[in-house]
Formats: structure tokens, sequence, C-alpha cells
């Protein structure tokens, strides 16, 4: 008996114990002059490191902890920090999320300390800092970077098909017979036989290569997958940007796009919904030798330049109907949630982050384009430095062709709307016809 | 265990002379050749795992026919153990998320024993009540609990997930375990129906000599269902090692995290990025070694158990 309630006591104790083991650790964290930082991407990783060690020299007695999640993870782990009072201090944020996140009242507004300390917001490129002032007009991120979007392609594919760089180059597109974009993909795409996709007795049932890879149907943003093609036609998101609330999916100039866009599926050159959803991801089938071009952003040049067995080049994107190319531009920011402890502190990191010495560190190692106009440049300098010509992604900065992310509120609703309704006319189990009905219901959310 | 003597050799060996001589069997011989088809099936997926595992991820894609690693490296199992740096990690196209694997091993450990120890006990104290004591209502709660085992997880995750915060147990062990520490209704139900078959005269013959359900239940039951209480106890401990969606959502504190959200950050790192495979292979290889393991060591007791009877 006695034993018995021994064990008994003993087994009861060991959530007690174990409660109050996990329990110091957190409290630890919160104390002093410490914050948590966190972003998404490995390779920016090193970059940012180095900012928080310059930042710790700088003699500032914050003390930056970085922690980096994987894109899949990293917004579910914002969102239920939110509730569990567990978020970061200081995180990198996304046009597509902020506005949610700032009705919800989780962000906190940066005026009066951008006021208080006269930071001088107009080092960054035209329009990053505006992206990042709410409807209430009050600011809830200092800039970091941009990006645009480009082709890549594999050189060798292209210089077999008898296709040069300028050509690549040069490209011009429209949505009634695709122009010589058009024909270059059909050019780049090859059978099983070894026939090419513009030649005679080409199996469009068969394809071994594909002109273009597809990495989805792109939701209601289509950052990489249509929206330079969109932009160029002459086609908006929304009515005005930032904050716009009538929707123009039902636009003809998008319904068209969209019509020329998967029937390159149907005549072989770009591969079915299905493939592109299957789990592979774009880059590991381009990487395979299986698409000889893609339409990618900026952010995943690194990336792509370092697969073995497969030769990457630049070229940008084409220019469409309305006379010009067209890249979405978009621009991370660092927030501060509106739950730290320490706001003086992450106040005081966000700065640095912002400031021209530690964007300078993460231009040095090439991975992004930072938001300082001068920062840029030894960006593209240390790209070169690598080998990469990276002027596909600043010409649009260069010709004034860049279109701002769409930022709207009600995001993840436009979007619990237009990703089921994109899928399904990319998988040809819809027309484009179905894009009037999601407009209205899009639109129907701001009324 | 019958050892084999001389003689046994023997007799098997004439045994066997004949069958060699007469013509080849064939049904002997499909059934075989279906076993090895199947071990083959069986264990390609995670010859899979060991090759890419053993690759350099940019090499990954353009090698993706070859059965043999895609550019040698130990890489990936270098950043599984943090010992690689961010910029070696990089430079293999891996995940540059520094990874504290012995810190959440011991999480994953502990977490794994307490919930075992814990469940099996309390859930074999509830199922000898609801099997043996006669209590009012007795039927009535086992119904109740019987309804529990229909409602799907997810469901309960949410209220869960606000009942540990406002206890103030975010992001600590006592919060990831309590959930299921205390009982599962799969569990109760399965050993209920164990003790149900254990022959009452025994417990009845204690009684007699003075012992009560306490006794009864320590020094009878337990000893008596050892099989499917080890049987319990590992699915138990598999369970809790590999639950992913609790531990991410109330213990993603580096302190507390456990191998399974560790793991996550061989994900994709960006918007379209693809996911550093080598690292996510190698990570998962090493993570189900200690279940592989257990179930070398237990594996015959499981299934042996699986077929229980009540009078062994």
């Amino acid at each position: 008996m006695k034993t018995t309630v021994r064990i008994a006591a003993g087994l009861v104790a060991i959530p007690l114990v174990v409660a109050a083991c996990g329990g110091d650790d957190s409290t630890a964290e919160g104390s002093g002059g410490q914050i948590s930082y966190w972003l998404w991407d490995a390779n920016q990783l090193p970059a940012y490191q180095e900012c928080a060690e310059a930042f710790h020299e700088s003699g500032t007695d914050v003390q930056v902890t970085i922690e980096q999640y994987g894109w899949d993870d990293y917004w579910n782990q914002i969102t239920t920090g939110f509730v569990g009072g567990t978020a970061p201090d200081v995180f990198t944020n996304h046009l597509a999320r902020y506005p949610q996140f700032v009705a919800q009242d989780q962000l906190l507004a940066l005026d009066e300390y951008v006021e208080r300390d006269g930071v001088d917001t107009s080092i960054y490129h035209e329009g990053l800092t505006q992206l990042w002032v709410g409807q209430d007009e009050q600011r809830y991120g200092l800039p970091k970077d941009w990006d645009t979007v480009a082709i890549f392609y594999n050189s060798e594919m292209v210089d077999e098909a008898g296709l040069s760089p300028e050509d690549m180059a040069n490209l011009e597109w429209n949505p009634d017979d695709g122009g010589s974009y058009e024909a270059a993909i059909a050019r780049l795409t090859v059978d099983a036989n070894g026939v090419r996709g513009d030649e005679p007795g080409f199996d469009s049932n068969n394809v071994d290569v594909y002109g273009l890879g597809l990495a989805g149907a792109g939701e209601g943003f289509g950052q990489t997958e249509w929206s330079m093609y969109a932009f160029s036609n002459g086609w908006t998101h929304t009515d005005e940007n930032p904050w716009g609330s009538q929707f123009n999916y039902d636009d003809p100039a998008f319904t068209e796009m969209v019509d020329w866009w998967r029937g390159l599926i149907e005549k072989g050159y770009m591969p079915s919904f299905a493939i592109a959803d299957a789990g592979v991801s774009m880059m590991e089938s381009y990487g395979a030798g299986n698409y000889a071009m893609v339409t990618e952003g900026s952010w995943n040049t690194g990336a792509y330049i370092e697969l073995t067995g497969v030769e990457t080049a630049l070229a940008p994107t084409p220019v469409g109907p309305a006379g010009e190319r067209a890249s979405m531009f978009n621009g991370l920011a660092d927030s501060i949630w509106a739950g730290t402890d320490n706001p003086d502190g992450a106040w005081e990191w966000v700065r640095f982050l912002a400031s021209a010495e530690c964007q300078d560190i993460v231009a040095s190692h090439a991975v992004v384009f930072p938001a300082i106009e001068e920062s840029t440049e030894l960006a593209e300098a240390a790209f070169s430095e690598r080998g990469i010509d990276v002027s596909p992604f600043t010409v649009h900065v260069e010709e004034g062709t860049t279109y701002l992310a769409p930022i709207a509120d009600k995001w993840a609703e436009v979007t619990a709307i237009m990703g089921p309704t994109m899928d399904s006319i990319m998988s040809f189990s819809a027309d484009t016809t179905a894009l009037s009905d999601a407009n209205a219901q899009v639109n129907a959310l701001f009324q | 265990m019958t050892v084999l003597t001389g003689t046994d050799r023997a007799t098997r060996a004439n045994d066997a002379e004949p069958v060699t001589r007469r013509q080849i069997n064939w049904g002997r011989v499909a059934a075989w050749t279906a076993l090895v088809v199947l071990l083959i099936v069986t264990i390609f997926p995670f010859y899979w795992m060991l090759r890419t595992s053993l690759s350099n991820n940019r090499s990954l894609a353009a090698e993706a026919g070859s059965f043999l690693p895609a550019d040698f490296t130990l890489g990936a199992f270098r950043r599984v153990l943090g010992l690689a740096t961010t910029q070696e990690a990089l430079a293999e196209g891996g995940s540059g998320a520094s990874v504290n694997f012995w810190l959440y091993l011991r999480n994953s450990i502990i977490v794994a024993t307490v919930v075992t120890v814990g469940q099996v006990f309390f859930c074999a104290m509830a199922a000898y009540s609801f099997a043996r004591l006669r209590w009012p209502g007795r039927d009535r709660v086992f119904f109740v609990f019987l309804t529990a085992l229909m409602v799907p997880p997810i469901f309960t995750t949410l209220p869960n997930f606000i009942l540990i915060r406002d206890l103030g147990l975010l992001n600590t062990f006592a919060g990831i375990v309590l959930p299921t520490l205390l009982m599962t209704p799969f569990a109760i139900f399965f050993l209920r129906q164990f003790f149900l078959g254990l022959s009452r005269e025994i417990e009845e013959a204690a009684m007699i000599d003075g012992a009560g359900h306490v006794r009864i239940f320590f020094r009878l039951i337990i000893p008596m269902s050892s099989a499917p209480i080890t049987t319990l106890a590992i699915l138990t401990y598999i369970n809790a090692w590999n639950d992913y969606m609790w531990p991410l959502l109330v213990g993603q504190d580096e302190s507390v995290r456990v191998l399974t959200v560790a793991l996550g950050v061989f994900r994709s790192q960006t918007p379209q990025g693809s996911p550093d495979w080598a690292g996510l292979m190698a990570a998962t290889l090493i993570a189900a070694l200690p279940i592989v393991v257990l179930f070398a060591v237990l594996g015959r007791r499981v299934v042996n158990s699986i077929g229980f009877s009540a009078g062994k």
C-alpha cells in the first residue's frame, strides 16, 4: 500500500516538476534588453546575423536573437504567437499580410519613433515606404528590400534552340498569338521524339522539355505566375493601390491574358496544372531539365544559379501590348509586434535594420536588393561579382515599369475566393467566365 | 525456444533431400518471389531516404533518376546534428537554420516518456474501474468516454490551446504533455476490454485473502496484463514521439521544442522555394531511429499481444 501511494504521488508530481522546468526558461527570455527577430528566408540569415553583430558592436545594450522558420510555418507561428503572447518582438512582414495584422491591432505604429529620431524615409526606393502606411495613415514598417520578376532560362537549351541571349532579352508578348515570346517558348519545347514545339509533327501529349515552367495558378496575387503579363496588358488588380476596394478580375484585359496563358498548356508548351501541383517544385523540375525557362522572383536568383547540372541566365519579362515590360514591385519591411515588452529596444533594432549600415551588409551578401537606393547599387555589384547580371530585375526600376503589389484589406478572404477559382481555371475544370462570378464575390467583401 | 539437437538436424536434412531431387515447386517459387517483391517495395522508400540524405541538394534535381546519392556528401547529417555552419549549409542548398539536435532529442524523449508513463498508468486504473468496480452511473460514464473516441482531435485543438494559454503553460513541457497525460479514450477502451476477460475467480480468491482493490490492481491485474500494457505503452510512445500539430502550437520555444517540430526548418524556406530534401531525409532517418530500435527490441511482443489471450 505504501509503495502504491508513493508511486502515485511520484506520477502526480511529474507534470508539476516539468512545468517548473519549462516555466523558468520562458521567464528568462523576456527580461532585460533582449529582443527576438524572425525571418523566413534561410538564404538571408547570414546577412542579418552579420547585421546583428554590427548592431551589438554599435554600443547598444539591446541583445538580438534571430530565429528563422520556413515560409510554410512562419505565418502559423506568428499568428499563434499573437494569440499566445509569444510572438517575436520584431519580424519580417509581408504586404499581403500586414493589413490584417493592423486590423487585429497586432502591429505597433512607428510614426512617433520615426518623428522622434528624425528618420529620413526619402532614402528608400520610391513607393516602398508608402506601402507600409495603413488606411489609418499610420506607418507599420520600415522597408528592408524589394523584388521584381524576370525570366530564368537554361542557356544551353536556348543555345540548342538557335536563340541568342539578345533574342531572349527582347521578347514581346500579346494575348492573341503570344508574339515572339510564345514563339520562343514553342521553340524551346521538345517532345519525346525530339520534335520542337514549332515544328510539324510535334506531339503535345508526349512532351519531354516544356518551354515554360508552371509553379501554380497564382491565386489572386499572381506575382511570379501571371502578373507581368496582366500588367503589360494594361491591367491592375484594383481600382487604386494601395487600399483599393474594387477588384478587376472580370476585366477583359485579365481574362484574355488568362485564356492565352492556360492555352500554353493545351498546346503542350507548359506543364499541366496537375504536374505543377503534384508536389515537385518548379525549381526542381527546372533543375532536372524538364523546363527550359521559368518566370521567377529575384529572391530565388541565387538558388537557381547554384543548381548544378544546368546553366542559368536571366532575361527581363516580355514587352506587352501596352508597349512596355512590367513587373510586380514587392517590398518587405520589418514590423514591431504590438505586444512586445520592449518597444524601445525593438525600435532600436528596426531603425538599424532600415539603416544604410545594415542594408549595405545585406547588399554585400548578394541575395536580395536592399530598399535603400544606394545599397541597391552595392547589391548589383555583389551579384555581378558572383557572375550574375541582375539588370533584368533592375531594368523595371530604371524604366519605371514596376507595379506595386496590391495592398488591400481582407486579403485572406480574397485569396480564399481567388485561389480555388484560378486553380479550377488552370486545370480546365472551369472557364475564364468563372472570373466574373469570383470578382463579384470579392467586391462584395468590400461593401 | 527449443535447441536443435544433432538428430533434429539430421532428420531435417533427410527430409530436405528428396525435395531437391523432386521437380521445382512452382508454388513455393511464386511465394518467395512475391515475398521478395513485397520486401523490396517496403524497403525501397527507406533506401531512397538514405540515398537522398547522402546527396547534395543542389545536384538532386539534375540526378533525379540515379540510384546512387547525387554528389555524395555527409553535409545533410552535419546540418541535422548542428555541426555545419550556415554558410556550409547554404552552399549545399540546405536550410541555413541552426538545429540544436541533442536538445530537441532530449525534449522528444522527455515528452514521449512522460506521456507514455502517465497515460498508460492512469488509463489502466480507469480501465480497471470501468471493468471491475461497481459504482453508480459507471456505464453511462463509459459511454461518454466512448463518444469522446469519436471526436477528431483537431476539434479539441483550439479549446485546448486557449486553456493551456490561460493556465500560463505555453512553451512548457506541462503544456505539451497535459492534454494526453491523463487519459485517451482509446487507451481506456483497449485495456478495459482486456480486463473484462480476466478471470474473476483469481480476484475473488485475493479478496478472501484480504486484499483491497488497490492491492489487487497492483499485485494481480498489472502483472497479468503485462502484454497488453506493453503494447499500449509502445503505441503511445510512438504516437507521442510522432505528434506534430500540438507541440508546434504550444511548444515553439527552443527549450521545449521537440524533434518533429524542429524538423519543420527543413521545409520550404521561401515562397516557391524547394525544401532541403537531403536535410529533411537525414533528419527523418535520425528521428525515426529510436522508434526503429524500439520495434526491433519489442516488435515480437507487439505482434504477439495484438492477438492477446486473457488466460496467458
